[in-house]
């Protein structure tokens, strides 16, 4: 009897052990993993329709964020991005990039029709005009707050599809001093 | 490089005397350099795995520890004097930043927010709401602007060689990176950080 349960303890603590060192490896390198790598969020809200969320609040997209690409802070103009919210450091939001530092844009509905984006900042909008909380509300943002490049949409499995840096004409900065890899004015 | 020297050689001899333990416990026949092939394949492909592994790790942890719980960060720049010199060392912690209790009075490191890739060292004047005295003690008029949601209101503790807040304006909560609370160097220094010399800047206070 005595033997047998001594022989169980011992499983029992080799185990935790095992445990534990597993834990101590396992729970870094996850973690390190989803904030400089890669991660998967679901998107919320109709801000940019038809884009993402096309579906409203039925069927949320969920997209793969690759935070590796914007390691530098480099983004291109029509990138789909999430940042810290300017206005609430507690939320995320995910726009697209509309002008990069130097570009001049017009804006929709911004107390200023002309803008210049200063340096170290970007202009973001959501593609659904007048029902996006972006730029044009609370003015250029800084790249540091940038968060990740949403590069995929993973779910549902009908809109698997890479998502393309494409910016509609009519948003194209009316003077940049940047050159774009994707179109020019 | 002397040290890449150092473990070089230490791998190589653990390498060595890993081989020579092999061939001494297996004692399999055929020519030596056979064997002797074999184990030093398998040996250096394991430690170098091995090392790789350990590297990763340790990485992982040190990103983890400097993100979720700080560090220690040297401060370069006239911007603090008196309270924080030109290459004082200084403990950061993240915890405040993380559990959104930094105050007025606090000592923060930001990410710049014309540079994201450089970090600025200033006091935080004000928080969100905080109505803010902008003009110049000189100044006849007294001009007060109010911080928006979501931003601090930054300012060095040497306003005459500063540029701060008062130059590029509110900066927003998701640029703070730590809150600064303790000085280690110059140990004629050592201990918790004092508060502003310049007083309460808000009229709120």
């Amino acid at each position: 009897m005595t033997a047998g349960m001594a022989q169980s303890q011992g499983w029992v603590t080799r185990y935790f052990k095992a445990f534990c060192k597993g834990f101590f490896v396992a729970v870094p390198v996850a973690v390190t993993f989803l904030d400089r790598v890669a991660c998967v969020a679901r998107v919320e809200g109709a801000s940019m329709q038809p884009s993402l969320n096309p579906g409203g609040s039925q069927s949320s997209d969920v997209v793969l964020l690759n935070h590796w690409k914007v390691r530098n802070f480099e983004v291109q103009r029509g990138d789909i991005v999430s940042l810290v919210s300017p206005k609430n450091p507690e939320q995320k939001i995910i726009k697209r990039v509309i002008a990069l530092e130097g570009d001049i844009v017009k804006t929709i509905g911004h107390k200023n029709r002309y803008v210049k984006v200063p340096r170290g900042h970007i202009w973001v909008e959501g593609d659904h005009h007048g029902h996006s909380f972006d730029s044009n509300s609370f003015g250029p943002v800084s790249l540091g707050l940038l968060h990740a490049h949403a590069t995929h949409i993973l779910w549902p499995p009908e809109r698997w599809q890479k998502l393309e840096s494409v910016l509609p004409p009519e948003r194209l900065p009316v003077q940049s001093e940047k050159e774009s890899l994707h179109g020019s004015p | 490089m002397s040290f890449m020297k150092l473990k070089a050689i230490s791998i190589l001899l653990t390498v060595i005397n890993f081989i020579n333990n092999n061939n001494k416990k297996s004692g399999d026949q055929g020519p030596w350099w056979q064997s002797l092939h074999r184990t030093m394949l398998r040996g250096i492909l394991g430690k170098t795995f091995r090392l790789v592994g350990y590297t990763i790790q340790y990485a992982c942890i040190a990103h983890c520890a400097f993100e979720y719980v700080g560090g220690v960060v040297m401060c370069s720049g006239p911007s603090m004097e008196p309270t924080i010199q030109n290459s004082d060392i200084v403990c950061a912690e993240n915890l405040s930043r993380h559990f959104y209790g930094i105050q007025r009075g606090d000592i923060v490191i930001a990410k710049s927010p014309s540079d994201p890739k450089s970090n600025i060292c200033k006091r935080v004047i004000g928080l969100e709401g905080d109505k803010i005295l902008t003009s110049r003690p000189s100044d006849f008029f007294k001009s007060h602007n109010y911080v928006p949601t979501g931003h601090v209101w930054l300012e060095g503790d040497n306003l005459q060689n500063s540029t701060d807040s008062r130059y590029y304006g509110p900066v927003p909560y998701g640029l703070i990176r730590g809150r600064i609370f303790f000085k280690i160097w110059p140990l004629s220094d050592f201990g918790f950080l004092r508060d502003s010399p310049n007083g309460h800047r808000s009229p709120g206070d």
